[in-house]
């Protein structure tokens, strides 16, 4: 008996090894049956971020009309950069997917994008024109081929508390640099624990806008990325003036909603999805608080131009009824659907004065504001050179790092880059 | 057992195959019990051709070697079955012989395989992926990948590079953290051992639940206490009117707050098999060292913790490995901030690699980190192992 079960034993070690070994060569040679998942009238679709129930609202009754199901996943934007990559090696990707304007060299440096400029006759989502001219089709593909679509957009403002800068003696928002300033400076003086003005320390956008409004640019005429001059010199000084006079906060772990909320953090310059979250998290201080257009420098008052444009899968099989898709989101009427349900500003100008933005003040603010606003460079060093500035910013701010000769030697990196 | 069983369906033809084998291991028995059934089914099967006497088989049976030679003088038919049978026994003896060589691979070849995918091919296919510019254009298309040579080693550790100070960072945590989960984890599990009692096996309970709980949930939990505008620690200190601390604000406390929770999740395991470790050390010991009048705590220096020096020397080892791997908590609790105060050399690759897209560069960091743990742990293996020589 005993026998017997030891060489059942050894003849069950052998099918183990031998299924193991058949799983490993299946995952190997995995990857080809992945096209015929989903059936042929659905749309394989990522959305980024927590948006995929509401995107699923938005497309029920187009789905219902055209006969084409969306299935959506929802793609938290952590994990972004792996989802991309896992797809990009093995060629088994989505249908349609959220680009967010961050993301398209990524996507242009992986080749994950089909161009789409074949197709542009007929689709009124690939005609330029009707969308806004900060990321306009243009703007988005540079190179002349189509990738990106624009789908949503999104702004910096200057959020404030108008009650404490009432209190303060403080009778308007701050429309240029030295009144950001000094009005920071005099916020910060109600005592400890209380600034003026917030900085975060992981934003990536705000050196490039301060050097828009200096005047300057992050990137030559070339495209390549220029971050040594004159301008952008002006900007990091103006940046750095913030913490040599104690109107921010030098905290890593700095809250703005929080900070905004208690009124540590008077003004900051944020996003719409501040006004969600503190008109969810603080309901009571309506009434209280206002945006308004970005301070202007000595040149302008850019903003930045976010947000997230549409892309069709390289190697897609459903081209035609993805292109479909995208027309449906380009229309006007899905544009302030999908604000409605998400709140996502639209991309489309006639959709910016729909009565359902314009009701809004704070919406008209962000609306006025895209009208000077634009995208951070398409260049795939960005990323490095954009983090290694704020690095050194930081380093700067919170150690008294010598930040000069830093923009060389990010300037020299991001060029060894490839393009 | 297999014993009564051979001569009794018996027949010679086991008997040279058992020759060969020559072995008693369980291998060898199995082998033989394999053979011995088919020369009994053949005898059978010449016994019903031969004649319906039960008592002639069961004469021939009982009698063995005679039995078999009366047999094949009969008849003819059966003696040859009885050769061929001979013969594709020897022929199977050879084949179970081979296959029992062969056995021990079988067994530890899934345990190889996987060790082998996921192991030493990942870290072939870094060493290959470090000499070249991949990134995530070069995932799709390979021929946008380039041959570079070592320059993303020299890149890597050209003295202006940030895999110094994440190198830095992660000595200075393994100098925090190691040395402090060890000794603590050695008290705790001394100080857990002392009894069985209900409250004892709570508090094991109690150490266990960090090292089962979500990092996710761990990190939320922390980044809210520790938060300098509202965190419950500040507010407890300035409840006994101690100055509020920057845990995870200020660059220098940001590492300490940080290895802090590490220390406090990896603390549950270790104290769970040292004190197992603990519950060998026979009794006696202590029973006698007592009589002899020593105390508690003599008895901890002189008798536990020699005896638990196996266990300490695995505590140690994988802890220091975690440690030089440290990852999890700075990548949830700070992102690597303030100022790059915590990034670790593993955070500090999975930055250049999943953040930045470059892949060439990240395999080159990669391997240099496995190559500097390999040596540490080589280095800490060959001590154990002199410390043995010496005893």
């Amino acid at each position: 008996m005993r026998i017997r079960s030891v060489a059942l034993r050894r003849v069950a070690a052998t099918a183990t090894a031998l299924v193991v070994a058949a799983a490993v060569g299946a995952c190997g040679s995995g990857g080809s049956g992945g096209a015929a998942s989903s059936g042929s009238g659905t749309l394989k679709m990522w959305v980024m971020g927590d948006a995929g129930n509401g995107f699923k609202t938005l497309t029920a009754d187009w789905s219902k009309q055209t006969g084409i199901k969306v299935d959506v996943q929802a793609i938290p934007w952590s994990e972004i950069h792996t989802k991309l990559t896992t797809a990009v090696a093995s060629g088994n990707g989505p249908d349609v997917v959220q680009v967010g304007y961050s993301l398209v060299p990524t996507f242009q440096q992986a080749g994950a994008l089909a161009d789409l400029s074949s197709y542009a006759a007929a689709h009124p989502a690939l005609q330029d024109g009707a969308y806004l001219e900060g990321a306009s089709l243009k703007t988005l593909n540079p190179a002349g081929k189509l990738y990106t679509v624009p789908w949503t957009s999104d702004t910096r403002v200057l959020f404030y508390r108008t009650d404490l800068l009432t209190a303060a003696g403080i009778s308007k928002p701050p429309t240029t640099w030295s009144e950001l300033h000094d009005d920071a400076v005099t916020l910060a003086k109600r005592g400890s624990g209380k600034y003026g003005y917030y900085i975060p320390q992981w934003d990536l956008a705000l050196p490039a806008e301060f050097a828009w409004q200096a005047g300057g640019d992050v990137t030559d005429a070339s495209g390549a990325i220029k971050l040594d001059t004159p301008q952008m010199r002006t900007a990091l000084d103006y940046y750095l003036s913030f913490y040599k006079d104690k109107a921010v906060p030098t905290a890593a772990d700095f809250d703005q909603v929080a900070g905004f909320i208690s009124g540590a953090a008077p003004m900051l310059i944020s996003g719409p999805y501040l006004a969600k979250s503190v008109e969810t998290q603080a309901p009571d201080l309506k009434g209280k608080w206002a945006v308004a257009p970005l301070p202007a420098g000595p040149a302008a008052g850019t903003s930045l131009f976010a947000g997230s444009g549409l892309g069709i899968w390289k190697n897609s099989a459903k081209t035609e009824s993805a292109l479909k898709l995208l027309d449906f989101l380009a229309t006007p009427a899905a544009q302030v659907k999908w604000f409605q349900i998400d709140g996502d500003l639209p991309s489309v100008k006639t959709a910016m004065t729909d009565p359902a933005l314009t009701a809004d003040p704070n919406v008209a603010v962000y609306v006025k504001q895209l009208d000077d606003a634009k995208l951070l460079p398409l260049n795939p060093a960005w990323d490095k050179a954009d983090q290694d500035l704020l690095d050194a910013l930081n380093k700067a701010a919170l150690q008294g790092a010598d930040i000069s000769s830093a923009l060389g030697k990010i300037d020299q990196a991001a060029q060894g880059q490839p393009k | 057992m297999t014993r009564a069983v051979v001569p009794e369906q018996g027949s010679g033809a086991a008997v040279p195959s058992m020759g060969r084998l020559g072995r008693s291991s369980l291998v060898a028995r199995i082998g033989r019990i394999r053979t011995d059934g088919e020369v009994g089914e053949s005898g059978v099967l010449s016994e019903s051709g031969q004649s319906g006497e039960p008592g002639r088989s069961s004469q021939s049976s009982q009698s063995g070697q005679s039995g078999r030679s009366g047999r094949s003088g009969r008849s003819g038919r059966s003696g040859q079955s009885g050769q061929s049978s001979r013969a594709s026994a020897d022929r199977r003896a050879a084949w179970t012989a081979r296959a029992d060589r062969a056995a021990p691979y079988l067994f530890v070849s899934p345990a190889f395989l996987l060790l082998f995918a996921f192991g030493v091919l990942p870290i072939g296919l870094a060493a290959v992926v470090s000499l070249t510019d991949l990134d995530v254009g070069g995932l799709g298309d390979l021929g946008k990948v380039h041959f570079v040579g070592l320059e993303n080693f020299t890149s890597l550790l050209a003295s202006d590079s940030d895999f110094w100070p994440a190198l830095g960072n992660t000595a200075l945590f393994i100098v925090m953290g190691v040395p402090v989960i060890v000794v603590t984890s050695l008290a705790v599990a001394i100080g857990l051992n002392r009894s069985r009692s209900l409250l004892f096996r709570a508090l094991r309970a109690f150490y266990f639940v960090p090292a089962v709980t979500g990092i996710v949930a761990v990190s939320l939990v922390f980044a809210n206490l520790y938060n300098s505008q509202f965190g419950l620690l500040n507010h407890l200190l300035d409840a006994v009117g101690l100055p509020a601390v920057p845990w995870l604000a200020d660059p220098t406390w940001a590492k300490v707050s940080v290895a802090l929770v590490a220390i406090w999740r990896a603390l549950g395991l270790n104290v769970i098999i040292l004190l197992a470790a603990q519950q060998d050390i026979p009794r006696e010991y202590y029973e006698a060292a007592a009589l002899d009048g020593a105390g508690r705590v003599r008895q901890a220096f002189s008798i536990t913790i020699p005896l638990l020096r196996f266990a300490l020397f695995f505590v140690t080892v994988t802890t220091l490995i975690n440690w030089m791997q440290f990852f999890d908590e700075p990548f949830v609790l700070t992102g690597g901030g303030p100022v790059g105060a915590t990034t670790s050399a593993s955070l500090y690759i999975y930055k250049e690699g999943f953040e930045l897209n470059r892949f060439g560069f990240a395999s080159a960091a990669s391997l240099v980190l496995f190559v500097l743990i390999f040596a540490v742990t080589a280095f800490q293996l060959w001590l154990a192992r002199r410390a043995g020589e010496r005893r």
